[in-house]
């Protein structure tokens, strides 16, 4: 499968965000931007390795502690996520059913924004054009386009297409053709394949960034929510993206416990 | 989408290539060697040579030469999934066109052979005899990682992205989506406990060229394997580089350098005591500049396997 939008339209779309770039050095209201490294080209410096430090990926919402599960405050802001009657059915019916459906048990490509706060630490590659993400669990990868250019049409990604821009020293992130097959947390919270996500990128101070995202699904909520968390820096030297290989565990628990061979 | 009969159908090796013998037998030419190029490459801003963009996969040719004889199939056999069994023939379907190189990838040694130990030979006659099998499977058909070099040889489906950053180049594969960080700060390798599918790179400039040294592999993945072998075909007749195991004493040692503003020839040497008698080496073009509008799409393998891995395991993942 090869798509190429056309030429034109993205070389359009180039010209006029090069022009928005070039107004947007200004400080961002939030962030301290004293101690913080910037790029070449006058971004905050985004580059190595980032880890989020919470039990969001159990469950959103504020949860209990159980076996194997670390409990957590919750995420969302207002507390609780606004489903549509039918979904948060749906959402009931997925918990009971958390250690086996849930796609990180079949080593499935988590999706956006459940990647950034799995258990496992990621590495951001930062240029002026794309900004790659290399994920430790499951070797995802993640390329985020910071040039303009529009999202593609009628596709549907595990991972969604993610196009970036700056605002200020906030990377903003929009992020749409996702399938409906990921879950946002094991708790069994999700969404159909009319997600749209936005996620706000802000550094706090050269170690710490603010993740805040957007979640709208009319199919799915009754209104658009937000989650936020920081994110970590990694400060071990040397740390690097050591592989967390799922689906060759997989393979090893599926060979050894299949008895007809 | 299941990506299991693309990868064994679309591209199928040369087992009826009876010139290989004597063409391998042609000295590549001076241009050919690792920083032989004329070509100066741009600098990025931090000073490294620009070998950034969007790439796609060189052309094709066999990987190696056969140890057994020509293979014919049987009359009416049609390949894998319908696809012709004589990968290299006249109007086949290569992923990056036709290679116009004389003989094989492999130069050292001379008769681009692969050097293995003689339980290696065994092992791939046993390993090729039995692609029905899971447990012997080809690591890709189970979309395990590519490994390395095994990454950078042509296939279907696959197309690459470089970002280049102080510090390091960062190779982005679509297949599988597998992602290559190469650090170039002279940073140790990882503690020889830590194993890896597609081992730990460090990464150096000598003049244009790019040298990265790959350490601390695994034994889950293959070393090589250019596209899909032709079912029934036996291991003394591929010219794929199909079956040859790795040992976690693989020592790979890669060159990169530009020779052409559309082209980066790739050269690795592959050191594995515990599989082949000497070291050895193979070098071609393995990345043709892509379209500057081109990108790398979700290449979800494993999430489209469900149907073979019940076929192979009996296991339904979704229950």
């Amino acid at each position: 499968m090869r798509l190429h939008y056309a030429w034109g339209l993205v070389a359009a779309a180039v010209v006029a965000t090069g022009a928005y770039v070039q107004g947007g050095q200004g400080r961002g209201a939030q962030s301290t931007t004293g101690a913080l490294a910037r790029t070449a080209d006058g971004k905050p410096n985004l580059n190595g390795m980032w880890q989020v430090l919470n039990s969001a990926n159990w469950d959103l919402e504020a949860h209990s502690a159980e076996d194997g599960i670390p409990g957590g405050l919750s995420v969302v802001e207002g507390g609780t996520i606004p489903y549509l009657p039918a979904a948060l059915a749906k959402r009931n019916e997925n918990r009971a059913q958390r250690k086996t459906a849930d796609p990180l048990s079949k080593c499935y490509i988590p999706g956006v924004p459940r990647v950034t706060y799995v258990p496992y630490p990621f590495q951001i590659i930062q240029t002026p054009k794309y900004i790659a993400v290399s994920y430790e669990f499951a070797h995802t990868q993640r390329i985020i386009y910071v040039d303009g250019s529009p999202h593609v049409e009628a596709l549907d990604f595990w991972m969604g297409d993610s196009r970036g821009r700056w605002e200020n020293d906030t990377l903003v992130v929009d992020s749409t053709d996702f399938n409906d097959q990921t879950w946002l947390d094991n708790a069994g919270n999700f969404h159909s394949d009319k997600l749209h996500v936005v996620e706000r990128i802000t550094p706090i101070d050269a170690t710490h960034l603010n993740y805040e995202v957007t979640l709208e699904d009319p199919q799915t909520f009754s209104r658009p929510w937000k989650i936020s968390m920081p994110i970590y820096k990694r400060l071990e030297p040397n740390l690097q993206v050591i592989d967390y290989d799922c689906v060759s565990y997989f393979w090893r628990r599926t060979i050894k416990s299949d008895s007809t061979r | 989408m299941t990506r299991f009969s693309a990868s064994t159908a679309a591209v199928v090796i040369a087992c009826a290539l009876a010139t290989a013998g004597t063409a391998a037998q042609k000295q590549p030419a001076a241009e050919g060697k690792a920083g032989t190029s004329a070509y100066k490459p741009a600098r990025t801003p931090d000073g490294q040579p620009n070998i950034s963009g969007m790439w796609e996969p060189g052309p094709g040719r066999p990987f190696e030469n056969p140890r057994g004889g020509p293979w014919k199939p049987p009359a009416g056999a049609t390949g894998a999934n319908g696809a012709a069994f004589t990968f290299f023939a006249p109007g086949d379907q290569l992923p990056g066109g036709r290679s116009t190189e004389k003989g094989p990838m492999v130069f050292d040694p001379p008769d681009g052979i692969i050097p293995l130990q003689p339980w290696a030979v065994a092992k791939r006659d046993e390993i090729i005899a039995h692609q029905d099998k899971v447990e012997y499977l080809d690591p890709r058909v189970r979309c395990l990682q590519s490994g390395v070099p095994r990454a950078n040889l042509p296939v279907f489906y696959n197309s690459y992205q470089i970002l280049q950053i102080p510090g390091a180049v960062v190779i982005l594969y679509e297949w599988n989506h597998m992602t290559r960080v190469i650090p170039l700060d002279g940073r140790p390798h990882l503690p020889a406990s830590i194993k890896l599918a597609n081992g730990d790179s460090r990464g150096h400039w000598e003049g244009d060229t790019l040298v990265v040294d790959v350490t601390n592999f695994n034994e889950e993945v293959w070393p090589v394997g250019s596209g899909a072998p032709p079912e029934g075909a036996p291991a003394a007749a591929l010219t794929s580089g199909h079956g040859i195991v790795q040992s976690d004493q693989l020592h790979v040692v890669e060159r990169y350098w530009m020779t052409d503003a559309d082209t980066i020839r790739y050269e690795a040497r592959l050191e594995d005591p515990k599989v082949y008698t000497r070291p050895w080496s193979f070098r071609f073009d393995a990345f043709k500049r892509g379209q500057p509008n081109h990108q790398l799409f979700e290449y979800a393998c494993h999430e489209g396997n469900r149907k073979n891995i019940q076929l192979l395991t009996g296991v339904d993942i979704e229950k």
